[in-house]
């Protein structure tokens, strides 16, 4: 971790302190250090779980549960592309190829100049205009295999 | 210089359309004063822009920034009482959508917003309970369940503390009507939690919403707020707290126990019921837990009595369903009917038959744990009853429809591959049995299967649906199974399967 992703772990630990009754929340603990990290770093799991009062292998599990969750930051730029049922019917598989023969990594993959970060996701509910690509804050619909280069060239 | 007012919906959908480019492209221009909407759900028209014209809205479909003169200049604009699609829905719930704009409090209770809450303060919390039994409301989440038995079981119990949540989780691929409701009528939804609020006597709200739904959150968020300010969450002697909380991309959070561990902060376990949360839900205290749309359709019932829900629909199901139309047909988008049409009715007269170069191969109706029917099952009424009877469900409503490039056996493997990825562990029929059902399909789809693979498969199915802990792993097969009944040759392919024949 950067001296700024420390200070940043603290500040978003601080707003998550237990309140009681309820005691301490992990998922949303951890969804406060991913957005203010990008990510959750595994050798923040100590200090996380410090601050909760849980255990670290409570965070750990809670950690590695949720698909959302990551443990490593993404490149400058995060593809996601929907695997869901109605973007897989309007070859959203195909897309999905299109896009992985571009950038020249696997899903789950960085490419080497960190530009971009490929990934498969759920049905985001864009499903009447699918198949659906996700880049960034992006949702871009009814994509078709052809456009890939034109559209990835939007994002340097 | 004249100012022509046009609406342009800000939802999601319609911005992946290309919404926003318009938006862009015409912000800055004098002559128009840009008002953001929800959408109409008529997706395969968007990006759509209307204006009022003389007789009402007119509209302009699949628009590019170039035609703006053309509105403007109010031509070639359709009146949207005369879009087909629209025209022959029965819109009750969705009756706002592409109208109003989401977060003008005023323009909802307009239209007839709040009144159901009204009503429901001049009802005691019984006669509230008593008006959904008669309306026959049933969950819209997937399991169907009498709403007003959820609620009676925890307004009987005493306890310091209640809790409602809506559940926003959505999972189901092909399902994005309770995103619509979220981004397009959020204080239909805060309605329908406050009436359940004040017939249980909770406290306190959540709305647990998935990570993947951003907007809906947001603007949730701001409704909520827009709520406090106009006091509509001061309940007698005490306040109402709303919250959204946002889930983190797990399909199993959808189901209720696991939403309620999700909601605490834990991994998203399904639990053994009962305890239902009715009786022992978040943090061991009663807890009405139920869909985003079921919440949604609850205003009207208070506002317009129970007696006019129940005479809506089928027997057995009563009001209208949030029919979610996705895949390969011509016209996907949001249809809300009642209850009783055909399948077939519903793909034809509103789908508009199959997209250009497709032909009709397979439709799946209930997310990814739904039955896949073939074009000779087109027949069957949209009910629960007559989904049950056939062994299928409607679920949330989604309809995806397949045409003759969709590869049977990928698409079964598919499905197994997601109950594997999505399972919580808990149960091991769930757990072991959707990786070995996958592995088999991956030996089919190799060429190496054999007709015992498909027995397995079939044996490994009734464990499955008979011991899981929940419908994900008691559901699963179905897709697979239905896959292999109506489309089995595609699964005998392989050189093993010949050579036994
Ligand atoms: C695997 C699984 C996933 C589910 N996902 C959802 C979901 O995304 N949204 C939902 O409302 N209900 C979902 N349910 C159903 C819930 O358990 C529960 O029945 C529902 O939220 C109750 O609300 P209702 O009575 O309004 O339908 C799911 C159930 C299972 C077994
Ligand atoms: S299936 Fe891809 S957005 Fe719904």
């Amino acid at each position: 971790m950067t001296t700024r992703d420390r200070s940043g772990l603290a500040e978003a630990l601080e707003a998550c302190r237990p309140l009681p009754p309820d005691g301490p929340n992990i998922l949303k603990a951890l969804l406060a250090v991913q957005s203010a990290l990008g990510h959750v770093p595994p050798s923040a799991i100590p200090q996380i779980a410090q601050a909760l009062g849980a255990t670290e292998a409570q965070i750990a599990g809670v950690l590695s549960y949720y698909s959302d969750l990551r443990t490593q930051s993404t490149g400058r730029h995060l593809i996601r592309v929907c695997t869901g049922e109605s973007c897989m019917a309007n070859q959203g598989g195909r897309v999905f190829r299109a896009i992985q023969d571009h950038v020249g990594v696997a899903a789950g993959r960085t490419t080497s100049e960190g530009r971009f970060t490929l990934e498969q996701m759920s049905c985001v509910g864009n499903c009447a205009v699918s198949p659906t690509v996700m880049i960034d804050e992006d949702l871009h619909g009814r994509v078709i295999h052809s456009d890939i280069p034109s559209l990835l060239e939007h994002y340097r | 210089m004249k100012m022509t007012r046009l609406y342009l919906s800000n939802d999601t959908s319609s911005l992946a359309a290309g919404a926003g480019r318009l938006a862009d492209a015409w912000n800055e221009r004098p002559e128009v004063q840009l008002i953001r909407t929800s959408s109409r759900g008529a997706f395969f028209l968007e990006p759509m822009v209307e204006r009022d014209m003389l007789n009402g809205r007119e509209a302009w479909f699949n628009v590019t920034p170039e035609d703006l003169p053309r509105i403007v200049g109010g031509i070639g604009g359709t009146p949207v009482t005369k879009l087909p699609f629209l025209q022959q829905q029965t819109r009750c719930t969705f009756a706002n959508f592409g109208i109003t704009e989401p977060l003008a409090l005023d323009a909802y209770q307009m239209k007839g917003g709040m009144k159901g809450l009204t009503a429901a303060w001049n009802l005691s919390p019984q006669a509230i309970v008593e008006e959904l039994h008669i309306s026959r409301l049933r969950g819209r989440g997937g399991a169907a369940f009498p709403v007003w038995k959820k609620w009676q079981v925890a307004q009987l119990i005493e306890a310091e503390q209640k809790y409602v949540v809506a559940n926003a989780d959505e999972g189901d691929a092909g399902t994005y009507c309770d995103r619509m409701v979220m981004e397009g009528d959020p204080f239909r939804l805060i309605e329908g939690m406050l009436i359940c609020a004040r017939a249980i006597g909770a406290t306190r709200g959540y709305i647990y919403c998935r990570y993947e739904y951003p907007a809906a959150a947001r603007t949730m968020k701001f409704a909520i707020q827009k709520a406090l300010e106009a006091g509509l969450l001061d309940f007698d002697d005490y306040p109402f707290d709303l919250e959204v909380v946002v889930g983190a991309g797990s399909y199993v959070c959808g189901e209720e126990t696991a939403l309620l561990e999700s909601l605490e902060g834990r991994r998203g376990v399904v639990l053994a019921k009962p305890p239902y949360p009715a009786e022992s839900g978040l943090y061991g205290k009663p807890t009405v837990v139920s869909n985003v749309l079921t919440f949604a359709s609850i205003p009207n019932i208070l506002a317009k009595g129970g007696a006019w829900h129940a005479a809506l629909g089928t027997e057995g199901s009563c009001g209208t369903m949030a029919l979610q139309l996705g895949g390969r047909v011509k016209q996907p988008g949001l249809v809300e009917v009642p209850f009783g049409l055909t399948l077939r009715e519903v793909l034809d007269r509103f789908g508009g038959g199959m997209a250009i170069g497709s032909r009709f191969k397979a439709v799946q109706v209930g997310g990814p744990l739904g039955s896949l029917f073939p074009e000779s099952q087109l027949d069957i009424p949209i009910c629960y009853d007559a989904f049950a009877n056939a062994g299928a469900i409607l679920g949330h409503g989604g309809i995806v429809v397949y045409d003759q490039e969709t590869d049977m056996v990928e698409l079964a493997r598919h499905f197994m591959a997601f109950t594997a990825d999505e399972s919580c562990g808990k149960c091991t029929p769930c757990r072991i049995g959707s990786v070995r059902g996958r592995e088999i399909l991956e030996r089919i789809q190799s060429g190496q299967g054999t007709a015992e693979d498909l027995i397995l498969l079939s044996d490994l199915g009734e464990t499955m649906k008979t011991a899981s802990l929940c419908a994900l792993g008691g559901r699963a097969p179905y897709p697979v199974e239905t896959a292999i009944e109506h489309f089995g040759e595609e699964f005998r392919q392989g050189a093993k399967f010949a050579s036994r024949a």
